[in-house]
């Protein structure tokens, strides 16, 4: 008896210590519940970059991470899956049209030089190995000539020597301009620019304020290794979010009291026992979410949902076990603890089952199904540990004493048990036979 | 000391006696789910069993949010005016949305195909159809999927599927024997069938398709419906220990059924319990992962008690005679 009541204060201050941090820590919540939208992108292989290695990647994120900043829109985040996919979060947006134009440019500068005439009389540009890699920064300014809108560039030291040799060799001819492999502007060369400050101005037709501003965000974040398109996008509105968080928790709350009416109707003493062992183990699952932290989406509530069933039905499984022993005419005590025993495989390999199931969808999974895994999986976990010692070390308390022993008290007539139920056994050794001894 | 209680002569279930009873409810049940699935296959262009929503073949939903619900003639006028601005097949829904005051009170959604961002501004041109057509529309969620991805998901959703059967059965057969794991197999197919037909005959009838969480909801029943299977197992090989020299694996597995009944008829309405409240006040994005999962939890539970055992009680009766045969 002493030791069960020490483990009963091991459960209470467990249960106070969840619920601190339950109280005291931020539950994440994913994009669908707070709005927000997720992009994929894909890195697209080209003629000259045939194979997409991870140091592609890296910079490739390391770009794309620039230009979310870039965006301005608070606590974005960038991940790589697979080997080839970017997955970038934005909380709060829902319009990504103007995040879509400026994620998957690949911001490419190049200065080329004339290298002879084509058929139809046009010019035919080289490369000169100067490109937006040479850059320190770009701004945005307006040409002192005309006032139209140009993007004013500085190179670093390198690209300044590069600069100022090939202005120096182009003397008196043109020198193209290319971005994202469109031709912006073909200046004419007058002579040597020194000092590393240059201007692209939009040619004939001059610029827009909107196409020189995005030119200057995008070669400021730096120029994207490869291609990439976006394959996924997933936007959902705040309003929305909040409808969803609003229902799930009504649902949840509506469900567990049914669940708990249906428990102590059927159960009675046990079923008041069980309700109190599921109230901790939904404390325990909440704080677990928090420390890990699970980031809670609709699909994952969902799962939640689903394991109070699951953990229920450990209870359930104990419980009948228990009455059936009761009326093979256990005593109280042996009934208590052959009923967990026996109820124990039972309950061991069926969770496995649902753990294996969730370990492959983890793995193989995307986003949604890896959260309504996780979430499942954990319940599943947790129910195994309430069941076994939360409602165990509950029953062994309340019955244990011998003295709360009414037949009714787990639903049962007078005539249903025998007279074994008299006997007031509180020894764990003579407890251990069952029905089938 | 064996209970005398514990073998009785006749039970509420009898899975020797009832046998082909219990069998034929499932097999009607079953019929119409699977000629729903065989003629989706035939039919449908992907061959696929059901209809596959834009999470498998890509595309793009766009939800708004507006105030009035819109009339199935708007629905059309709708309709007509984004195809006449380039939006071909576009597939728009009316869903209503009981919501606490001031939430969203109807959901018009507009399913077309794949908007990437090289064509981002049709997105601009629906709206700007919304706007003439409805009152003050609103952008709630996008949810956009490329075909290559879609394809992809696919494929990766059926693996997990086949890796998750594959790995349940390992685990049966590690705890029991080989041929539980056949019989809780044969079981998990039974529900995992009815659910998919049940989803091919709303897809005829109503155009319902499935997402990725429809995969997750089938894994899931297939988990529920082997757990189930697994505790009427436990049970009979917990009393085979004991009875088997007495008793014939008739009466032990009518006995065991009979011993868990409670238990799984407790333990499905507490589930569906749960699973109805999340299908009647949960959010709409998540009813159709939800109905599966109530209809995967009725049939696991169906399965459990008058599928696995009577197909279990037959496999050992003929194995049975067989010794039988061989020992005389």
């Amino acid at each position: 008896m002493k030791n069960k009541i020490i483990l009963f204060w091991v459960i209470v201050i467990i249960a106070l210590i969840c619920l601190g941090i339950i109280f005291n820590k931020p539950t994440s919540l994913g994009l669908d519940l707070v709005g927000g939208s997720r992009l994929t992108l894909e890195a697209q292989t080209s003629a000259t970059i045939k194979k997409i290695t991870p140091e592609i990647m890296d910079s490739l994120q390391y770009a794309i991470e620039n230009r979310v900043n870039a965006l301005g829109v608070g606590e974005t985040t960038v991940q790589k899956i697979g080997d080839k996919r970017l997955m970038i979060e934005i909380p709060n947006i829902t319009d990504t049209s103007k995040a879509k134009e400026f994620l998957g440019e690949t911001a490419e500068l190049e200065f080329k030089r004339p290298n002879g005439v084509g058929e139809n009389g046009e010019l035919i540009w080289e490369s000169t190995g100067l490109t937006g890699k040479d850059l320190k920064k770009a701004l945005v300014g307006s040409s002192p000539g005309n006032g139209e809108w140009v993007v004013s560039i500085e190179f670093n030291q390198e690209g300044a020597k590069k600069f100022a040799k090939l202005t120096r060799e182009l003397v008196g001819q043109q020198m193209a301009i290319f971005f994202n492999g469109e031709l912006k502007s073909a200046p004419r060369v007058n002579e040597e620019i020194t000092g590393g400050h240059a201007q692209i101005t939009g040619g004939d037709g001059g610029f827009e304020y909107q196409e020189v501003k995005n030119m200057v965000d995008l070669l400021n974040a730096g120029a994207l290794p490869v291609g990439a398109e976006i394959i996924e996008e997933n936007s959902v509105g705040p309003t929305l979010g909040a409808d969803s968080i609003q229902k799930s928790k009504i649902a949840g709350a509506i469900g567990l009291a049914l669940v708990m009416i249906f428990m102590i109707f059927y159960y009675k003493a046990p079923g008041v026992i069980s309700c109190i062992a599921l109230i901790i183990y939904s404390i325990i699952v909440f704080a677990i979410f928090k420390i890990i932290p699970v980031t809670l989406t609709l699909a994952g509530i969902a799962g939640f949902i689903l394991s109070i069933g699951m953990a229920v039905d450990a209870n359930i499984l104990i419980f009948e076990r228990t009455k059936e022993e009761l009326r093979a005419g256990r005593s109280l005590f042996t009934a208590i603890n052959s009923g967990f025993e026996r109820a124990f495989t039972s309950i061991f390999d069926s969770n496995m089952t649902t753990i294996i199931t969730c370990a492959i969808l983890y793995a193989l999974g995307t986003g949604v199904v890896k959260g309504f895994a996780l979430t499942l999986a954990i319940g599943v976990l947790v129910s195994m540990f309430s069941a076994i010692t939360v409602t165990k070390n509950f029953m062994h308390l309340v019955f244990g004493t011998g003295e709360l022993k009414h037949p009714a008290l787990f639903g049962l007539k007078q005539e249903e048990i025998q007279d074994a139920y008299s006997a007031v056994e509180t020894k764990k050794e003579k407890a251990k036979f069952g029905v089938l001894d | 000391m064996a209970n005398p209680n514990l073998i009785k002569s006749s039970y509420l279930i009898d899975v020797v006696k009832h046998r082909w009873h219990y069998l034929t409810i499932s097999i009607v049940m079953l019929i119409p789910c699977i000629l729903a699935m065989l003629y989706l296959m035939f039919t449908q262009p992907n061959h696929s069993p059901v209809k596959l929503g834009i999470d498998f073949t890509g595309g793009t939903i766009l939800q708004y949010g507006i105030e009035n619900s819109v009339t199935p003639e708007k629905i059309s006028t709708i309709r007509f005016e984004l195809e006449k601005n380039g939006i071909s097949n576009p597939i728009i829904q009316n869903i209503s949305n009981q919501s606490s005051e001031g939430g969203i009170k109807n959901i018009i959604s507009i399913k077309t195909s794949f908007i990437g961002e090289k064509n981002n501004k049709q997105i601009n041109k629906i709206t700007a159809v919304l706007a003439q057509n409805t009152t003050a529309p609103q952008l709630i969620s996008t949810t956009s999927v490329g075909p290559t991805l879609g394809k992809e998901l696919l494929k990766n959703s059926l693996a997990a599927m086949l890796l998750a059967f594959l790995g349940i059965v390992i685990y049966i057969s590690f705890r029991f024997q080989a041929d539980y794991a056949i019989i809780a197999l044969a079981a998990l197919f039974h529900d995992a069938v009815f659910v998919v037909g049940v989803f091919a005959i709303l897809g005829i009838l109503y155009g319902v398709q499935v997402d990725s969480l429809f995969i997750t909801a089938i894994l899931t029943v297939v988990g529920f419906s082997v757990h189930d299977t697994i505790v009427v197992f436990d049970r009979i090989r917990e009393n085979n220990r004991f009875l088997a020299k007495k008793y014939s694996s008739g009466e032990i597995i009518n006995a065991s059924v009979n011993q868990t009944l409670a238990r799984s008829v407790n333990t499905s309405i507490t589930t569906l319990l749960t699973l109805l409240a999340l299908y009647f006040f949960g959010g709409s994005t998540t009813k159709d992962f939800v109905l599966a999962m109530i209809l995967g939890i009725i049939a696991g539970t169906y399965s459990s008690i008058f599928f696995a055992s009577v197909l279990l009680a037959w496999d050992k009766e003929i194995k049975a005679k067989k010794a039988n045969a061989q020992s005389n």
